[in-house]
């Protein structure tokens, strides 16, 4: 889940922090620079680990920093494809499932990605998936679509609601640069921003696996089901 | 800025947790001081007078960035869903060991360490074909995560709440107090700054870590 970088950059010290070390202001700045920061085709930095190397501080014309030149290792979230991690559901729509782990929130699970057969269901706003799924369709060109399986009965789906803890396993990732560049223009009028600005950073993730998927399926698995049968029973009588 | 090396090592959600912690707790005993100074210097009414070091914390103070993912990263990682708290450096380092015969890789045994698999649902998800490799020695496997968890929880609970945290803090700090010395000494020797035999130390015990 983090890894350690070596990155070499050249930094500068403000004259009102001489007064303290040179080290504890370097940290200082870099902490500034690189803290909570995507950086392409690397992570997302979460703070400096150590420093490894530093020059000596050097004074440029026109300003009155000291420039220095370091080399320090920092601490980087970029978990690896195919780590099993913890997660915590942000929010549902058709297309998949948004997670979040508290300090990144761009993680999503398309749909293709969840266990099959689910489906959306849009009163509850969550996923569902049907562990017994109905007995195939008479017409074999469809198989278990979602209109049909929204027709299951609502106690034998299985839910995946805001807030659930899933265990999910990282499928990709993907780095977006997206640098605003020239404004382009139409027909002599400036064209409005893109609507919805890209993350820098997206982990893709599956849970179409055994043993992924919400953590309380799989600790409390021979009771839920029980439960379920139980419930589903009850329902077929009544 | 240039990225000299992506991956030096891989690091654990423990290490991580201990080193956000020990941020944290710098960054109260700073804001604290910050505050003492200020309130005496009121008391003696010199505002204007000595207020130096209370600039130079000012000037030091963690940024809003870096606040932010302290605060939530320590959120995540110390979450009773993650096992990542009730666990212990040497607890670490003991299943690390326990886990050497097995002949897993190394992102399945950061995997064992950082979610602790006490189920064989879970094991089955990180290690890849898991029955035709270990067979029945899978339950050894989830003993070995189940008494590092157990020892960690028994110390802290001997040393009162947060006192294994403790312990694994200081071991870090002491550390961290020789590396700031030695950098302190090399500003005018730039020799001195390349600390060489400290970094490459530290690295050495991850690889350690990660290669048992």
């Amino acid at each position: 889940m983090f890894q350690l970088s070596i990155i070499k950059d050249t930094l500068s010290v403000h004259p009102s922090n001489f007064g303290v070390p040179p080290d504890e202001a370097l940290i200082a700045e870099i902490n500034k620079k690189y803290a909570n920061r995507v950086l392409h085709d690397l992570g997302l930095c979460v703070c400096l680990f150590d420093l490894v190397q530093a020059g000596e501080g050097k004074v440029r014309y026109g300003d009155g920093f000291l420039w220095y030149k370091v080399v320090f290792r920092m601490v980087v979230f970029r978990p690896f494809t195919s780590e099993v991690i913890i997660a915590k559901v942000k929010s549902s729509d058709e297309d998949g499932i948004r997670l979040t782990i508290g300090f990144f929130d761009d993680m999503h699970i398309p749909a293709a990605y969840l266990p099959q057969p689910s489906a959306f269901d849009p009163n509850e706003r969550a996923h569902f998936w049907l562990p017994s799924p109905p007995s195939p369709p008479s017409s074999p060109s469809h198989t278990t679509s979602a209109p049909s399986l929204l027709d299951s009965l609502v106690s034998s789906r299985m839910y995946i609601d805001q807030g659930e803890i899933l265990r999910v396993r990282v499928e990709a990732d993907q780095f977006c640069d997206d640098e605003p560049g020239p404004q382009k223009f139409v027909e002599g009028v400036g064209a409005e921003a893109k609507g919805r600005v890209r993350a820098p950073y997206n982990v893709v993730c599956s849970i179409a696996e055994q043993g992924l998927g919400p953590v309380a399926w799989w600790t409390g698995e021979t009771e839920d089901t029980g439960d379920v049968d139980a419930e589903g029973d009850a329902m077929e009588e009544g | 800025m240039e990225v000299v090396n992506p991956r030096v090592a891989l690091l654990s959600n423990l290490e991580v947790l201990t080193l956000l912690r020990e941020l944290e707790s710098d960054h109260l005993t700073r804001t604290k001081l910050a505050q003492r100074i200020k309130k005496e210097e009121e008391a003696s009414g010199t505002v204007h007078g000595s207020s130096t070091l209370a600039n130079i914390n000012a000037h030091l103070e963690a940024t809003e960035n870096l606040r932010t993912i302290e605060v939530e990263a320590i959120g995540y990682l110390s979450a009773d869903y993650l096992p990542t708290s009730s666990q212990s450096a040497e607890g670490v380092t003991k299943l690390v060991k326990d886990l050497a015969p097995y002949e897993l890789t190394k992102a399945e045994k950061l995997q064992v360490v950082n979610l602790a698999p006490t189920l064989a649902v879970e094991l089955y998800v990180i290690v890849e074909e898991l029955e035709d490799r270990l067979g029945d020695r899978m339950e050894e496997i989830l003993t070995h995560v189940r008494s590092s968890t157990a020892t960690a929880a028994a110390s802290a609970s001997q040393s009162i709440g947060m006192g294994s945290v403790d312990d694994v803090v200081h071991i870090e700090e002491d550390s961290w107090q020789h590396n700031s010395g030695e950098d302190a000494d090399g500003i005018i020797d730039e020799d001195m700054f390349d600390d060489t035999g400290e970094g490459a130390g530290v690295e050495g015990d991850l690889d350690v870590d990660d290669d048992d």
